[in-house]
């Protein structure tokens, strides 16, 4: 019975620290979007279980480069979620993504920057990824995630 | 016995000589993953990187580049201010942009003229071979050939520091801008900020 009480008087003291996102939106879409597949994402089995990636839309500008916007979102919400969260000190959760280009033949296209760019994602936010191609001979894209290690705070 | 104690401290200091010249451990790094130093006072290389990413991805979607005439824009660099504590090198976020620019087929970056004086003075030295019996005058490049600029990219760099117990913080605001040398007006804007703590430990510094 004690052994009970302290379970759940931990989860209800770790619930009341939850650091999670809430979101409200317009349920009428206004928007016209160019959805793309998604098997233009790589990322590994760890991050996508804990990032989902709810679409990718894409948008040629006027001058002929690409727009591109891969929306996801920190799935780790439940209460298991933030107690391994909280173990694994991955709250928020650390990622970094890199775009790389492709002309219309498949070849990399070297961009000026093409860096890892690191960002923090707070579980149940959703966060859009946005890039722009670096020149109008790009037809495609690959976006790489990874969890971004060396961002993680060890305090 | 003097004899052995004499041995075993010759032994002793030999091991704590090499143990000293040790040479420091040096690697390669990946320069475009996040395994660099990070340190809250400077601007590291991967701030560098992200401050230049995010300004080239505005520049290019703001479609300020693109002209009716199809012509390409010239620009030139001019002064990025460092405002912060540290002495650091502001070319490494202008020369990112140009390179990006110039590989985006939208604008040409002239090095005839900038900020901090002509990057090349070499399209002003062959003009004043003119007077010189040496060249063959006829290949010598003609005054009034030189295309001026139609923008100038300049910016400022902000740095603010916080500290409180044993974190310490810095905030590095990137500010971009690009100018309409016509009007005067700075047709776009982009501020990129950057953020970093450390915290000391209890004990040692």
């Amino acid at each position: 019975m004690k052994k009970r009480i302290i379970i759940i008087t931990s989860c209800l003291l770790l619930l009341a620290c939850q650091a999670t996102v809430n979101t409200v939106e317009n349920t009428e879409k206004f928007m016209l979007r160019e959805s793309v597949d998604n098997s233009k994402v790589s990322t590994d089995s760890f991050l996508s279980r804990r990032l989902f990636i709810e679409r990718i839309d894409k948008v040629e500008l006027p001058d002929g480069l690409l727009k591109v916007q891969v929306t996801a979102v920190n799935t780790r919400t439940s209460i298991w979620d933030q107690m391994s969260t909280w173990f694994m000190k991955d709250n928020p959760y650390q990622i970094a993504y890199r775009f790389s280009w492709l002309d219309e033949n498949g070849m990399d296209i070297k961009t000026g920057t093409q860096t890892w760019i690191p960002m923090t994602v707070i579980p149940g936010d959703t966060i859009r990824i946005m890039a722009i191609s670096p020149n109008a001979r790009c037809k495609d894209f690959t976006l790489s995630i990874k969890e971004n290690q060396e961002a993680r705070s060890n305090w | 016995m003097t004899h052995k104690i004499i041995s075993l401290l010759s032994i002793s200091l030999s091991l704590i000589i090499l143990t000293g010249c040790g040479g420091t451990q040096t690697r390669r790094i990946d320069a475009t993953s996040n395994e660099g130093l990070v340190t809250t006072d400077d601007i590291n290389f991967k701030d560098w990187q992200i401050a230049a990413e995010k300004g080239i991805n505005s520049l290019l979607e703001s479609g300020v580049l693109n002209r009716a005439d199809g012509r390409k824009m010239i620009l030139m660099i001019s002064t990025v201010k460092n405002s912060t504590n540290e002495h650091i090198d502001t070319r490494i976020l202008t020369d990112k942009i140009r390179y990006a620019l110039l590989r985006s087929g939208k604008a040409l970056t002239t090095t005839a003229i900038g900020g901090n004086g002509p990057d090349d003075r070499a399209s002003r030295q062959v003009r004043e071979l003119d007077q010189d019996d040496m060249f063959n005058q006829s290949t010598v490049k003609k005054s009034g050939t030189a295309i001026a600029p139609d923008m100038s990219l300049s910016g400022e760099i902000v740095q603010q520091q916080a500290s409180s117990g044993r974190v310490r913080e810095s905030y590095f605001f990137f500010h971009m801008a690009l100018t309409d040398l016509d009007t005067g007006l700075a047709i776009w804007e982009e501020n990129v900020e950057i953020a970093k703590q450390a915290k000391k430990p209890v004990f040692g510094w």
